[in-house]
């Protein structure tokens, strides 16, 4: 009785042999509180000052699913971010087609599967941290208007699944401080992912032309951009300032990561790149590693990232390293998750954040004091 | 004498589950052709990684409600999470339109009357709820 088989035959074949649940309407949500504050100002750390507050680390995602028939489901997540002054973004939107047991196909609005934590980035609850650590997860945008097809696949004890989507993006690149319009064309990536027993992998590769509006000179890019043609003048190299834009260069993304749970103890470590045609964005790598201990209730954990970048060769590497561009920096960030219920977890956190170089100039450190509740619903 | 045997049997249940955890059958129709399902089959089942039996039709897993006594114990032993685990996996995969989790359809008679009335679904019972309307395919 597989009943997949009958639907292209008869509609009315599925209303009565499906076991699957028609028509059902699955409603769920996620909630994080979180406040943060950083002990002074001279460095930046996920967007929080000295002052405290409540607005960078809360978020409201309500998600409704519907299935359509056997084979097709849409699913709609709505999300809204404090830090984004709690305008209400679709993170989601897509609709769903099972060719099989194991291969889907979904369009729509999708999220771009760049790091180990992506998919859930906005769930707090399905993490220990606070936030994922931001020297790592630093791509300001997370969604794409695209298809992608997902196979599922299982050997023995591995289960794993292939990931390959294409799309576009457009929308604001918004650094914190300044915000640009901004295009990704020909947004295409796979993302592979296994778990054998305790242990799993994901291997992950992106890229996209980016076409972004840095004209404006009042602007950090505007004016990084306006300064690389004073500087490649001053080098009798005018060219080398060419690629000081956005006008549709590539950039790649990779990331790797492991990760290990044994039910008490648990490890992830993640490395990523990203590499730039323009030169106007340094080239850059980061990775963290962190480990957590289950004690009941109670789960300790303790993280450490870091961020480098790497000057282009050449000339235009020259004009970064004048600007100044280039920033270096490391975390250490240890906590507790509570799990007060199964569906509400407390947690406290302390960030130290070291910027080795900010801007090219010697930075200085700051923690930063967070506690979140998480809830699903 | 029989509600005499019937309290005994609750007596020593209740003896029973407070000195070790109760034992569970995972059960199917009567009507399901598969005898025997394996440990790692059942367990891909409830975690959604696998959508069929071994014979190849479709598999649907129900689960026990919230705070029923048989779903911690079978959470425990046969998938070998705790709730608080099992919802942190299962919210990874809800909010990312990957999968959902089983449906929560109350305790051991409703669970048993379901799966009684459907090739296609596949539960989990405390052993002493089991008789000859439903068939048991593996034991914990």
């Amino acid at each position: 009785m597989r009943t997949r088989i009958y639907w292209a035959p008869s509609l009315l074949a599925i209303a009565i042999a499906s076991p699957a649940m028609a028509g059902d309407l699955n409603v769920n949500g996620f909630l994080s509180v979180g406040a943060s504050m950083l002990d002074d100002n001279k460095a930046s750390i996920a967007g929080a000052d000295n002052q405290g507050g409540f607005k960078n680390d809360t978020v409201l995602g309500l998600q409704v699913q519907k299935q359509v028939n056997d084979s097709t489901s849409a699913t709609g997540q709505l999300v809204s971010r404090g830090s984004d002054e709690y305008a209400t973004e679709a993170a989601w939107a897509f609709v769903t087609f099972a060719a099989n047991d194991d291969l889907d196909l979904r369009m729509g609005r999708l999220r771009i599967p760049f790091f180990q934590y992506s998919d859930f980035l906005e769930v707090g609850y399905a993490y220990n941290w606070v936030r994922p650590p931001v020297d790592v997860y630093r791509v300001p945008f997370s969604s794409l208007d695209g298809v992608d097809l997902t196979q599922r696949f299982s050997s023995g004890s591995i289960d794993g699944s292939i990931q390959v989507y294409y799309g576009r993006f457009q929308g604001n690149f918004n650094t914190g401080t300044d915000v640009y319009a901004s295009d990704y064309r020909n947004f295409a990536g796979l993302a592979l992912s296994a778990t054998m027993g305790d242990f799993g992998t994901r291997l992950s590769y992106h890229q996209a032309e980016i076409i972004m509006d840095t004209s404006d000179p009042t602007t950090a890019l505007g004016a990084a951009s306006a300064g690389a043609s004073a500087i490649a003048t001053g080098l009798g190299d005018p060219n080398a300032a060419q690629d000081f834009n956005f006008s549709g260069q590539t950039s790649t993304f990779i990331g790797a990561a492991l990760t290990y749970d044994d039910g008490t103890y648990s490890a992830v470590a993640e490395w990523t790149a990203l590499e730039h045609e323009s030169s106007l964005f340094l080239d850059d790598q980061a990775f963290l590693v962190g480990v957590a201990a289950r004690f009941g209730e109670f789960t300790p954990h303790l993280t450490y990232s870091a961020e480098k970048d790497t000057l282009d060769s050449g000339n235009e590497g020259k004009i970064q390293k004048a600007l100044p561009l280039q920033s270096d920096q490391s975390s250490i960030t240890a906590g507790v998750r509570y799990d007060y219920d199964s569906s509400t977890a407390l947690k406290f956190e302390i960030q130290n954040n070291d910027e080795t170089t900010t801007a090219g100039a010697d930075g200085d450190s700051a923690t930063l004091y967070s506690v979140a509740v998480d809830l699903v619903f | 004498m029989k509600i005499l045997k019937h309290s005994y049997s609750i007596l020593l249940i209740s003896l029973a589950s407070s000195l070790v955890s109760a034992e569970i059958s995972v059960i199917v129709s009567n009507n399901n052709p598969n005898t025997t399902i394996n440990q790692t089959m059942v367990s891909k089942i409830f975690l959604g990684k696998a959508k069929s039996f071994p014979d190849g039709s479709q598999a649907v897993p129900i689960d026990q409600d919230d705070g029923a006594a048989a779903r911690g114990a079978f959470n425990s032993t046969v998938l070998g999470k705790s709730s608080s685990q099992l919802k942190s996996y299962w919210s990874r995969l809800i909010f990312t339109g990957k999968g959902t989790p089983p449906k929560q359809s109350g305790n051991d008679a409703a669970v048993k009357q379901l799966v009684a009335d459907n090739p296609n679904i596949i539960g989990y019972v405390d052993s002493s709820a089991v008789d000859d309307s439903v068939k048991v395919v593996h034991k914990f």
